[in-house]
């Protein structure tokens, strides 16, 4: 994208060509005019976060209105930056995976995961199926809580308060189970290269199989809470539409991809752990506006049940760890290895120069690529369309400040 | 018909409402922690109350915030004393990865999760103050017996 | 005792009722949200936290009082008692039972729901003074929405009033009072004829209080807290007791002309006179509880969505009924005034 040369005076936007007068806003604006628009009323510049209730984290909008209209938009990031890349390169591989919890910290275990299959791609490490699977089951498990998260804050998005807390008992149950089998509720640590760190505690099985019965019906009650009220489908339906084109322009990846039509899932075209050996399907939508990044969501939620209880109940026998060294020294290249975490496609881009530590550590996370597209997509809506939005696209400022 | 989902979300959270609250009433009651869950780091003790710490510093290489200090001195027949093994518990994300290196198993991870202090000074935990090193051969006879726990079960080789 | 003193002390019962009633609403609001949502609400202070609300109002007393720089200093102090006040003035014709009310005016009806409306004007100058992006547009939603909704709020009361021919609230719960036939409460939602006008009542109703489904200017997920935004300490406490009270309010018209007001079936008049301002208040609860149980439950209505209801569907679905509602009371002979 060309950038035109704007500078901003007090009342308006100097262009080349002179005063510019907002109405249409180019492409490309740096700073938000103090515009006037064609019936001489005076346009509001409203600052949105990074302290604000529906902004999901410290995201920072800057949002031009025309009364309730949404004229122009610049994302402002980095207010949660902690230099997840660069802390990497002083950290031994096989702790990699407590940075990539701090990524994305609401669906931790593909962070660890995508690093993992990074190293053992590297150093060529053959990893047992009873760890692919029980990896596979966390990622799962882990994909569930992260996507009630989502469900509950876009009711509260949309005002709705009932299914946001609803969706936290459901994801307490989930992560009792995850502190179960991990250790801690959030940031488990839990999935290293070569394995995992521990096998599954006994008596687990049946406690996953109960949280299925329960949840599915609850699964159900969620989508006739919020998806068949018809208040929330007028609200959503035919909102921030993102066409296949744009999808792909600006790099979507994982259900808001899906939603507008195009199946790409990291999970079947690019099989990693116990993935290509279940059966699920991959929900579609087909226009791409927030309905249909809701009904994805939820179908995904109902697909990872149903993987789960594939999961659960095929688990092979067998060591739950590939023989590796204690300390990892992957010989001297560059991989990239993704995983298709709750938001898109996370995935880790490793270069090495054969000591312990990587030489250059790249996060590619989902939720930075779905923040560019805000500018293009939410000028016209309406404002109280833009917080709806912003909580359809399911973004997480921890993965995307790094 | 319009207002048919509304009315069937009123329904549903009236049949939430009936299945009554489910809250723990924290102070007053308490859940049970699963046996895995990872807490602030503690030093294992046996019974007489003696520890299995060898100063080899592998938890204080292995930290990946630099949360342990360990300042030893070597006396003249070659034992340890260890003046002492600091813990910030301030800084610590309790990753379990210290417990995991330790080739003594002379640390856990504790499952006392009521760690709020009232100073920030409090946060600073001298694990050890003062005390010989435990013998490396007695501790490393001790380890030989499989744990058969969840800490230190991966391959082979140590710290290099 | 002098006709003074005893309006004196009417007026104070009234404003001793309306901060009781705050402060039994937030409480009962909290408990009743926190079940629905499979929680607890407030248990701590107090046998089942019932001194939590108490303690919360003297903590709003005692908060420093924050003036922002850049406010409409008159304004912005007038804004809460502007609508505090309407809020209060609005007891003034709710008949508790025949001879508990403040003073029975003839034209009870249409003094409360004026008297409601003025409740917007302080909500605008509240958003207005505040000198706050967010608090501008939560007070200019609320006219828009107030001023939409004040035309079908007061069309919809008209069936009862062309029914009972008089605007007199006590009046028209008396007309409420006996039995059809002697099996249905001869209260008018008992009668399908009223349906129509008591649904857009209660649509145009929720608006009235600033509720979910119709928080616009409060949204918190989108204004923050709107018009409220930078109210502190008891200015703000003032903002939320009228809410509280005008919900109370709004549930009491529905109970005076739909529900029958403090009548009761079966009941004979000795018996149901020392009873009256209980039944009304059990009433006006039971109604309360359904306004916060849709509160606990649906989702936010967009603004333009909204605006389109009220202009496009709401008035001339209610116009219309009207007309239909006067022709077929006047063709049938079914109005029965009274006095
Ligand atoms: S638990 Fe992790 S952060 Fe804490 S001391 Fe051990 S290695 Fe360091
Ligand atoms: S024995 Fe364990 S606790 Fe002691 S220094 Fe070595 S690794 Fe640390």
């Amino acid at each position: 994208m060309t950038e035109p040369h704007f500078t901003v005076t007090e009342s308006g936007l100097m262009t080349p060509e002179g005063m510019y007068i907002p109405g249409e806003p180019p492409k490309g604006i740096r700073r938000i005019p103090k515009g006037v628009d064609r019936l001489g009323t005076e346009h509001l510049i409203v600052n949105m976060g990074p302290q604000h209730p529906s902004t999901h984290g410290v995201l920072h909008l800057i949002v031009e209105l025309d009364g309730e209209e949404v004229v122009t938009v610049e994302v402002s990031i980095g207010f949660l930056h902690r230099g997840i890349e660069k802390l990497a390169e002083s950290r031994r591989f096989d702790h990699l995976g407590t940075l990539m919890d701090r990524g994305d910290y609401v669906s931790v275990i593909h962070g660890e995961q995508a690093v993992a299959l990074a190293v053992e791609k590297l150093m060529e490490i053959e990893v047992p199926a009873k760890a692919a699977w029980i990896r596979t089951l966390t990622a799962e498990l882990t994909r569930l809580a992260s996507h009630l998260v989502w469900f509950g804050t876009f009711g509260l998005d949309t005002g709705a308060m009932g299914q946001f807390l609803y969706a936290m008992r459901d994801r307490e149950v989930l992560l009792d189970i995850l502190e179960e089998i991990s250790g801690q509720r959030m940031m488990f640590n839990y999935v290293r290269p070569g394995g995992v760190v521990a096998d599954l505690p006994t008596g687990i099985e049946s406690r996953i199989l109960s949280f299925c019965d329960t949840f599915e019906v609850y699964l159900e009650e969620h989508d006739a809470l919020l998806g068949g009220n018809e208040i929330f489908q007028a609200r959503v339906k035919g909102i921030g539409v993102v066409s296949k084109e744009t999808a792909l322009a600006f790099g979507l990846t994982g259900a808001n991809l899906r939603a507008s039509g195009l199946g790409f899932d990291v999970r079947r075209d690019r099989p990693y752990d116990a993935y290509p050996e279940l059966e699920f399907d991959i929900p579609i939508g087909t226009i791409g506006d927030s309905w249909d990044r809701y009904t994805v969501r939820m179908e995904e939620m109902r697909q990872s049940l149903r993987m789960i209880r594939q999961l659960v109940g095929g688990m092979p026998g067998g060591p739950f760890t590939a023989k590796v060294p204690k300390v990892l020294r992957p010989p001297a290249g560059e991989v990239y290895a993704s995983v298709e975490s709750s938001r898109g496609e996370t995935g880790i881009h490793l270069f090495t120069d054969g000591g312990t530590t990587p030489y250059r550590m790249h996060y590619r996370a989902a939720s930075l690529f779905t923040c560019q597209l805000f500018e293009e997509i939410l000028p016209g809506h309406l404002f109280a369309d833009a917080c709806m939005l912003l909580g359809s696209f399911d973004i997480m400022l921890g993965e995307v400040d790094r | 018909m319009w207002g048919k989902g509304i009315l069937n979300g009123m329904r549903i959270t009236m049949r939430n409402m009936l299945r009554g609250p489910i809250t723990v009433r924290y102070p007053y009651e308490r859940v049970t922690l699963p046996e895995r869950a990872r807490w602030a780091v503690e030093v294992v003790r046996d019974e007489s109350g003696a520890h299995k710490c060898t100063a080899c510093m592998t938890c204080v290489r292995a930290c990946p915030d630099h949360i342990l200090d360990l300042q030893f001195t070597t006396a003249e027949d070659k034992s340890k004393h260890i003046d002492y093994l600091r813990y910030e518990m301030g800084a610590c994300m309790m990753c379990g990865l210290c417990v995991e290196a330790c080739p003594f198993d002379a640390l856990k991870m504790g499952q006392d999760y009521e760690l709020a202090k009232l100073t920030r000074d409090e946060l600073t935990v001298d694990l050890l103050v003062d005390v010989a090193a435990a013998a490396p051969a007695r501790a490393k006879k001790a380890s030989e017996v499989p744990a058969g726990g969840t800490d230190d079960s991966r391959g082979g080789g140590t710290d290099g | 005792m002098s006709p003074e003193l005893a309006s004196l002390l009417r007026i104070l019962a009234a404003v001793g009722l309306m901060l009781m009633n705050g402060v039994i609403l937030i409480y009962m609001l909290r408990r009743v949200l926190g079940r629905l949502h499979q929680r607890l609400g407030p248990v701590h202070v107090g046998p089942q936290g019932l001194l939590q609300t108490p303690m919360d109002v003297l903590k709003l007393l005692t908060k420093e009082d924050i003036t922002p720089t850049n406010v409409d200093k008159a304004l912005y102090f007038i804004a809460p008692a502007a609508v505090f006040t309407p809020s209060l003035m609005a007891y003034a014709a709710i008949p508790f039972s025949p001879t508990w009310m403040v003073t029975d005016l003839d034209t009870g009806l249409l003094y409360t729901l004026v008297v409601m409306s003025l409740v917007s004007m302080g909500l605008l100058m509240a958003g207005w003074a505040s000198a706050n992006k967010w608090s501008l547009i939560g007070g200019m939603r609320s006219v828009g929405q107030h001023i939409a909704y004040e035309i079908p709020l007061l069309l919809s009361v008209l069936p009862v009033v062309m029914y009972v021919g008089t605007l007199n609230l006590s009046s028209i719960v008396e007309a409420q009072s006996g039995t059809w036939l002697g099996i249905l409460p001869q209260w008018f939602i008992t009668n399908p004829l009223f349906w129509p006008a008591f649904i857009i009542f209660i649509v145009s109703a929720l608006i009235k209080v600033n509720q979910t489904p119709f928080d616009m200017s409060e949204a918190e997920s989108e204004l923050v807290a709107g018009f409220a935004t930078e109210y502190s300490s008891m200015k703000f406490g003032l903002f939320f007791l009228s809410e509280f009270s005008n919900s109370f309010i709004v549930s009491a018209l529905a109970v005076t002309l739909f529900f029958g007001g403090w009548t009761l079936p079966f009941v004979p008049d000795e018996v149901l006179a020392p009873i009256a301002p209980v039944v009304f208040m059990l009433k006006v609860y039971v109604g309360i509880f359904v306004l916060m149980w849709i509160r606990g439950t649906l989702p936010r209505v967009r603004m333009d969505h909204l605006m389109q209801f009220a202009w496009k569907i709401l008035i001339p679905a209610v116009l219309t009924w009207i007309l239909v509602f006067g022709f077929i009371i006047k063709l049938f002979d079914l109005g029965r005034p009274v006095g």
